[in-house]
């Protein structure tokens, strides 16, 4: 296998006979790909131990529904001791003009409401708890 | 004549009026939020003018601002692009009061369309056919929920003032009706400030095939035929492409003649397009009004491309007084031309939209490939805007050379840092029924809903190599950056040296020609 850069993040690799651009990109603690239309994303410190995702809590024990992204809360739809279904939209958020539901991931009853309406949300910011 | 141009707006749509109008020698004015000082659309204008903090509504839809931005650059004119105040009756007015020409039709015929309620009353009377459906009165939780039920299941709510998808929500069933209808207002009156909302029955496989229409202050209309926008995911359109696989010569006929009937109803001005729905094929189908949009679309360019118009600069033209350019009989397709939306948005979660820097950022360029876009390397998207990145279109012979050329230009357009949804994209460009040319306005939310959670291809050993590779030379790079100065000084004078090697300078010819270079 040979690479050969072209331009910046921009590399030729020849392999197996043929060969192909392949673009690169760092950022953070991600490192991305392209590749004939195909996007390819890692986490560079692999040694890291993983984040308990949401959904794989969510099976076991509490539940803490947070912001997928940077968003602005539009309505607190749930209140301490109050209990949700599974699916319940407990917070909607806006971002780009969109309305983005916060759902449960299971039946539970409300522990604690993080947020208020107009707060402007970061990523993985604990919106509401549920026990 | 119009001198220089305000353009209201930003991202890719700014960007292409500016380009229109540094063809025709007009000069550009950008306006930017605190969010947008480095944006391209600042960039690529004569002059720029800061309006105001990142939140839309105190800057891109704050009307005092834009016209004090428009009185303080000396403007004479104002192109509102699409979104934001392009089909706002009160900013169309308000720039008129100040002097400025208003680059669109007058505000009395943006509120007459504006309200989606006052067109279907207006289209009705001018003998097009409109959607069977209901306006209440009654405004109310309960007064839309009896129009919901009068309309039949499965209907559709949507926002008097909308447009994009925006407030409009589908009902398939009689409890999911109150939530609906308050998410339908409460987005409406967020995007619109006005939540009026009407009920139409949802017409089941229908396509969406609009119509283009220009009309001059003399009196005269014309269509330039009609772009295909069927391919729509909760009813924002993905790909677009003229001709419509789907007209008949026929059909063709007598769509584009109710839509130059529907613009001379309303004494129209300026670039509009008739939406239709479409229903059923061949010369059998039928068509009902659904909307008219008062402003140029996001999808102009494929009617650009087979009519060899530039749209913008018609629109400059036209506000400026004079006449159509062409004659109907001037105008004809020729060719096929597709595009496709770049959106920062992640399929694989539900097309949540995506904030975050273009570390890479590379269009693709090829014959019969366009690229108009709003963002550059280095660039970064915000949450504050719109998640539209760039627009790519692909124009052929034939509608299946232009699908493959598109296909390959979305092969080369890397973008690296954010997800988008280009790998999506070219999922559905392959899909049997997009390659038939057989798709209805439902097709991405059934049929082709799979294929926004399509299994990644698992990391070819290749590109793992120029992972690997890549990571060894920036930590490298990481390393020779920490390093002394005298280390850097080294690198320049190596640098130098083979900038003035012997040889390079002796085989340039124009290093011999002194004073005789051009």
């Amino acid at each position: 296998m040979n690479i050969t850069p072209v331009r910046d993040g921009e590399y030729r690799v020849e392999h197996d006979d043929r060969q192909d651009i392949v673009y690169v990109a760092a950022h953070g603690d991600s490192q991305w790909a392209f590749w004939n239309g195909h996007v390819f994303r890692e986490e560079r410190r692999r040694d890291e131990p993983e984040k308990t995702s949401a959904a794989a809590s969510a099976a076991r024990g509490p539940q803490r529904l947070t912001a997928p992204m940077p968003a602005t809360v539009i309505k607190v739809l749930v209140s301490p001791k109050q209990k949700v279904g599974k699916g319940d939209t407990v917070v909607l958020l806006e971002a780009m003009k969109m309305e983005l539901p916060v759902r449960a991931l299971a039946d539970g009853t409300v522990t604690a409401v993080n947020c208020r309406e107009g707060d402007l949300v970061q990523p993985d910011q604990i919106l509401v708890e549920l026990s | 004549m119009i001198k220089r141009v305000l353009i209201a707006n930003r991202g890719e749509i700014a960007v292409r009026v500016v380009r229109a109008c540094r063809e025709m020698g007009i000069e550009s004015v950008a306006v930017y939020s605190d969010a947008d000082r480095s944006a391209p659309h600042v960039a690529a204008a004569d002059r720029a003018v800061a309006i105001g903090p990142a939140a839309a509504a105190e800057s891109y839809l704050s009307i005092p601002r834009l016209l004090d931005a428009a009185k303080a650059s000396g403007a004479d004119a104002v192109h509102p692009g699409y979104g934001f105040l392009a089909e706002n009756a009160g900013f169309a007015d308000a720039c008129e009061r100040a002097g400025l020409t208003f680059v669109g039709p007058p505000a009395s015929v943006i509120t007459q369309m504006g309200s989606k309620i006052e067109a279907r009353r207006l289209m009705q009377s001018a003998g097009v056919p409109v959607v069977p459906g209901e306006t209440p009165e009654d405004q109310s939780d309960e007064g839309i929920q009896r129009a919901v039920h009068g309309a039949g299941f499965p209907a559709l709510i949507k926002a008097s003032a909308g447009g994009g998808g925006k407030g409009m929500r589908r009902v398939q069933t009689k409890s999911e009706a109150l939530e609906a209808i308050q998410a339908a207002r409460r987005e409406a009156t967020a995007a619109f400030g006005d939540g009026t909302l009407y009920v139409e029955h949802l017409i089941g496989r229908a396509r969406h095939v609009e119509v283009q229409v220009l009309g001059d202050q003399h009196g005269q209309v014309v269509h330039l035929f009609e772009r295909e926008c069927s391919v729509q995911r909760r009813h924002q359109k993905i790909i677009e492409e003229s001709p419509s696989p789907a007209l008949s010569a026929g059909l063709r006929d007598a769509i584009t003649s109710a839509a130059v009937r529907a613009a001379k109803a309303v004494a129209y001005r300026g670039a509009g397009t008739i939406e239709f729905l479409l229903e059923g094929t061949g010369d059998a189908a039928r068509f009902y009004f659904l909307e008219m949009n008062t402003r140029l679309q996001v999808e102009h360019p494929v009617t650009e491309q087979v009519l060899g118009v530039d749209l913008v600069r018609a629109q400059l033209l036209v506000a400026a007084g004079e006449r159509l350019a062409w004659t109907q009989y001037a105008l004809a397709q020729r060719g096929h031309s597709i595009e496709a939306r770049i959106y920062a948005e992640d399929p694989a979660q539900n097309f949540m939209p995506q904030a975050g820097p273009l570390v890479l950022c590379r269009e693709p360029r090829m014959p019969g490939v366009r690229v108009d876009s709003g963002v550059v390397e280095g660039g970064e998207v915000t949450v504050h805007y719109d998640p539209l990145l760039a627009k790519v279109i692909a124009t052929a012979e034939t509608r299946e050379l232009a699908r493959q050329r598109l296909i390959a230009a979305l092969r080369a357009y890397p973008i690296l840092g954010i997800r988008t949804n280009i790998p999506f994209l070219l999922r559905v460009l392959d899909h049997p029924r997009l390659v038939a040319g057989d798709v209805d306005t439902g097709f991405l939310d059934g049929e082709g809903a799979g294929l926004a959670a399509a299994p990644e291809l698992e990391l070819p050993p290749f590109v793992r190599a120029v992972f690997d590779h890549h990571e060894a030379e920036s930590q490298k790079a990481r390393v020779d950056s920490r390093q002394s100065r005298s280390t850097a000084d080294s690198r320049l004078l190596t640098l130098d040296s083979r900038l003035s090697t012997p040889d390079s300078a002796d085989y340039d010819p124009w290093a011999r020609l002194k004073e005789w270079r051009v």
